[in-house]
């Protein structure tokens, strides 16, 4: 725009009535134009601290046992109670947010990784195209838990082999909405524009497509990582997923199973937080989405 | 049509086959080798290698992959490692609760989720459509245990309106059927009205700014009609799509619901093969259940046509 004339901006200038809107500043409009972004975003930094900071928030060894102390309710001594063999489920459930975090954000970078790079392989070449496509369809029509859990039952459970195998259950998606970018993003001018100028294909792919295709990876990495976070919980709480030695909140749920109905608490207290988790990240993905593809965000 | 039909089907094939594949190569690569388990400790690696050759595992990957799918194709799914019983025998007698529990879950689903969807799209904007989308994000966010046992908390320790858990087939009456199954399907059913509920809103959004919807207006068409009859009809595409995909997430689900509800379903024999390591039972529930949802997606793409006369392939 270009500079206004004084004859135009002849509008007296008004007293500032409204002081609190600016008060409010950058902060106060985010909020208000993405609310979902901001709580969403609030309660995933709390759990992400909570997860960092276990050892100083008030917390025992949550592999500690103490079986003359098993299965208390909630007190001012043990807040959340203690489980079957005595350990303090505040603690094991504060220190459970590592192994679901670490799992969700994990999977989500993995599984976004190899999807795109599936993905752009897929979209670039053309003779590889139906063959791999076809490979995709075949892994995402076998349910992603039941994927999963058959590849549980072929190694032994730990924390990475968890990563791995929803990592497999996730990446065809993210490989089919990779290439069906891609495949639009190579009919754009600019890219053939470069094509034509002679650019090679490495290039255009990092220059002009991988960029574009950030946005609506963003978003699908979100629900990814929500989607691993309850995926870990299932294995665990099936005995398929994470050791019972490492305190997850899957782990904590399957050990307060027989127990559920004298001693809901120990079940109740890892529910809670993985659904406020599930629901931070879910939260932040539609946000993510409306901000980032506001088409999409008029349907939605 | 018909020929749409025929390529559609046909298009399944190699799709099941990359399943298969996948589900093969799992106990080609599992743990263990069959064959020293047979012949025992006090066998020779002599023995080992007869054994072997006798029951055909030094033959090539290939070879091997492709007696077991003519095994498959003729409904041979093998003997469990632990039971000694044919696969097909196990699966066979733990199908009944599992298919009733996702069929009530799809029914039940359907009745709340698309009424949902549409109020949301005609109310949009208003307070209604907020608290819905807000039920649809907690619905879809809360894991399927936790909606599990919080519904058995309520209702059946709390209330004691029903049992707690357990499973009787409905050939012992409707109710007590009913009566068991109401709570699980209920919890199953959480994220699918979710997902449904969302998509059956955003595409009644899109169709209610039609031309076609304005003029039913205009011409004083009740609103009733204009939702379900005009509106709905058109919509019923992309709908009828998430319910197809989301079939993989009752799969998934139903695992975990069968184990916190107690139900002798196919989800229940799969977490007892896996703290087995039941091999050839996983492959088998894993193959039926992948085929199960490739036929849903097949009926679903089926469906287009009936729904929207325009889809020609």
């Amino acid at each position: 725009m270009s500079a206004i004339s004084p004859e135009i901006a002849a509008a007296p200038a008004l007293p500032d009535v409204l002081p609190p809107v600016k008060l409010r500043g950058k902060v106060g409009t985010f909020v208000n134009r993405y609310p979902t972004i901001a709580v969403g975003g609030v309660l995933l930094a709390a759990m992400v601290l909570i997860a960092i900071f276990a050892p100083l928030l008030f917390t025992v060894d949550p592999t500690a046992l103490a079986p003359a102390k098993r299965t208390r309710e909630p007190s001012a001594l043990y807040w959340f109670g203690t489980d079957m063999l005595g350990r303090d489920i505040y603690s094991r459930v504060t220190y459970g947010a590592r192994v679901s975090l670490l799992v969700g954000f994990s999977v989500a970078l993995l599984a976004s990784v190899v999807g795109t790079f599936i993905g752009v392989v897929s979209g670039f070449m053309r003779a590889l195209d139906s063959v791999i496509m076809r490979v995709m369809d075949g892994l995402m029509s076998i349910p992603p838990i039941l994927l999963a859990i058959a590849l549980m039952a072929l190694t032994r459970g730990s924390v990475q082999n968890v990563i791995i195998a929803i990592s497999v259950a996730e990446f065809p998606r993210v490989s089919r909405l990779i290439r069906g970018v891609v495949l639009s993003l190579r009919e754009q001018p600019y890219v053939e524009a470069a094509v034509a100028s002679g650019t090679r294909v490495p290039k255009i792919i990092w220059r002009h497509i991988l960029p574009n295709t950030l946005a609506p990876l963003m978003v699908q990495a979100t629900y990814i990582c929500a989607s691993a976070m309850i995926t870990e919980a299932i294995l665990s709480f099936i005995g398929a997923g994470t050791p019972p030695i490492i305190p997850s909140w899957g782990n904590i749920m399957a050990e307060g199973r027989a127990l559920w109905q004298v001693k809901p608490f120990i079940v109740f207290f890892p529910a809670v937080y993985l659904s406020i988790t599930v629901l931070a990240v879910n939260l932040l993905g539609d946000g993510l989405r409306d901000a980032l593809d506001p088409r999409l965000a008029k349907r939605l | 049509m018909f020929a749409y039909i025929v390529r559609r089907v046909l298009a399944t094939i190699p799709v099941m086959l990359i399943v298969a594949l996948f589900v093969f190569s799992l106990l080609y690569i599992a743990p263990g080798d069959p064959a020293a388990i047979i012949a025992g400790d006090q066998a020779t690696p002599q023995d080992v290698e007869r054994i072997r050759a006798s029951l055909g595992l030094d033959r090539p990957f290939v070879i091997r992959f492709g007696e077991w799918l003519w095994q498959v194709a003729h409904g041979d799914l093998g003997v469990s490692i632990f039971t000694n019983l044919p696969v097909t025998h196990m699966i066979a007698q733990r199908i009944e609760p599992t298919l009733s529990l996702m069929l009530l879950t799809v029914i039940l689903s359907l009745l709340v989720a698309i009424p949902m969807g549409v109020i949301a799209a005609w109310k949009h904007g208003t307070w209604i459509d907020r608290l819905i989308m807000c039920t649809a994000v907690f619905g879809f966010s809360t894991p399927v245990f936790v909606i599990g046992y919080l519904l058995a908390y309520i209702f059946a320790l709390w209330l004691e309106w029903l049992p707690v858990q357990g499973y009787t087939p409905l050939s012992h009456g409707l109710w007590p059927f009913l009566q068991n199954l109401i709570l699980p399907a209920v919890a199953l059913g959480m994220i699918y009205i979710a997902l449904i509920a969302r998509i059956t809103r955003a595409t009644m959004l899109e169709v209610l700014s039609q031309d076609y919807v304005r003029t039913a207006k205009a011409k004083g068409v009740g609103q009733r009609a204009i939702l379900f009859v005009h509106a709905l009809k058109n919509a019923a595409v992309p709908i009828v799509t998430v319910v197809g995909i989301g079939v993989a997430l009752l799969i998934g689900g139903a695992v975990v619901t069968e184990s916190v509800f107690a139900i002798p379903g196919l989800g229940r024999l799969t977490v007892d093969a896996i703290l087995r390591r039941d091999y050839p039972v996983i492959q088998g529930v894993v193959l039926l259940f992948s085929f199960i949802y490739v036929l849903v997606n097949l009926g679903v793409d089926l469906l287009y046509t009936l729904f929207d006369p325009r889809i020609r392939y």
